[in-house]
């Protein structure tokens, strides 16, 4: 049986998982030919990789608080 | 697909790999390497791959297909391909004066500085309007059409510095370069996208490629 993530590993998944989906977005964004893909693009694909990095970088300033 | 956005996408999925790395396995951050991978991962490609993809998108949003991907401006598309050389926008396509690729901004971008700037904030104005509001019929200009924009590629070009209509009275010059006498509205290049009479017209191609 696997050991339990550690709170810094607990952490850096969802931060992954979070940064994951707002690359996905921009890319289908990137793909689509409509004006409305920029405004996708910023505050869906954005917004998702934006929390994802505070949600890492919040990660490695609790571990070490 | 342009190359700088086969760049942004496979710096995206490149990022996209390696964040799966530490998703799938997030204890290998207990290591030196497993901390740098992290970093590069979680930070330093997503905002690469965002930063590249605004890029992209500011650059597709130059082209004629971007613009006429509003159904709104179908007609103005269509009157691109009117088979008569008195419509301005027609005779600029259609004879090569302008990239088609890049017709409607070519024309319609600010030759100012902060132009471009000015010219992405207009689009989500228009984005705005389009979902939430509702655009005008016809699409009216924000301030009447600058010579500015027209001398950007005609100033010294020799049809118009030596153009008989040009120079027909030495003030004439002088006020079409102040823009005082304006190209599209002193009755000389005044037939200029003319939506209201497109249906009427005969087309040199049925659709814009």
């Amino acid at each position: 049986m696997s050991e339990p993530l550690t709170k810094l590993e607990r952490w850096i998944k969802i931060s992954g998982l979070l940064i994951i989906a707002g690359l996905v977005v921009e890319l289908i964004s990137l793909r689509w030919d409509h004006p409305t893909s920029f405004l996708v693009f910023i505050f869906t694909g954005g917004v998702l990789i934006g929390i994802g990095i505070l949600a890492y970088l919040y990660s490695i300033v609790s571990v070490r608080n | 697909m342009s190359g700088s956005t086969t760049l942004v996408v496979l710096v995206i999925l490149t990022a996209i790999v390696l964040v799966g790395i530490l998703v799938f396995r997030p204890t290998i951050t207990a290591t030196r390497g497993g901390k740098i991978l992290a970093f590069v991962a979680l930070l330093v490609f997503p905002l690469l791959g965002s930063g590249m993809g605004i890029k992209a998108h500011i650059e597709h949003s130059t082209s004629t297909k971007f613009c006429l991907s509003c159904h709104v401006m179908e007609p103005y598309g269509k009157s691109l391909l009117v088979d008569d050389r008195s419509y301005l926008p027609a005779v600029h396509y259609q004879y090569g004066m302008v990239s088609r690729d890049h017709a409607c901004f070519t024309c319609h971008t600010d030759y100012a500085m902060f132009g471009d700037m000015r010219a992405k904030m207009r689009g989500l104005k228009h984005v705005y309007k389009y979902y939430i509001g509702t655009p005008s019929d016809p699409i009216k200009l924000y301030s009447p059409y600058n010579n500015r924009e027209c001398l950007h590629c005609h100033l010294g070009t020799r049809a118009f510095e030596e153009g008989e209509a040009h120079n027909k009275d030495p003030q004439v010059m002088m006020q079409i370069k102040n823009n005082q006498k304006g190209c599209t509205t002193s009755g000389c290049h005044n037939i200029v996208h003319n939506v209201k009479d497109i249906k009427d017209a005969t087309f040199w191609k049925d659709k814009i490629e």
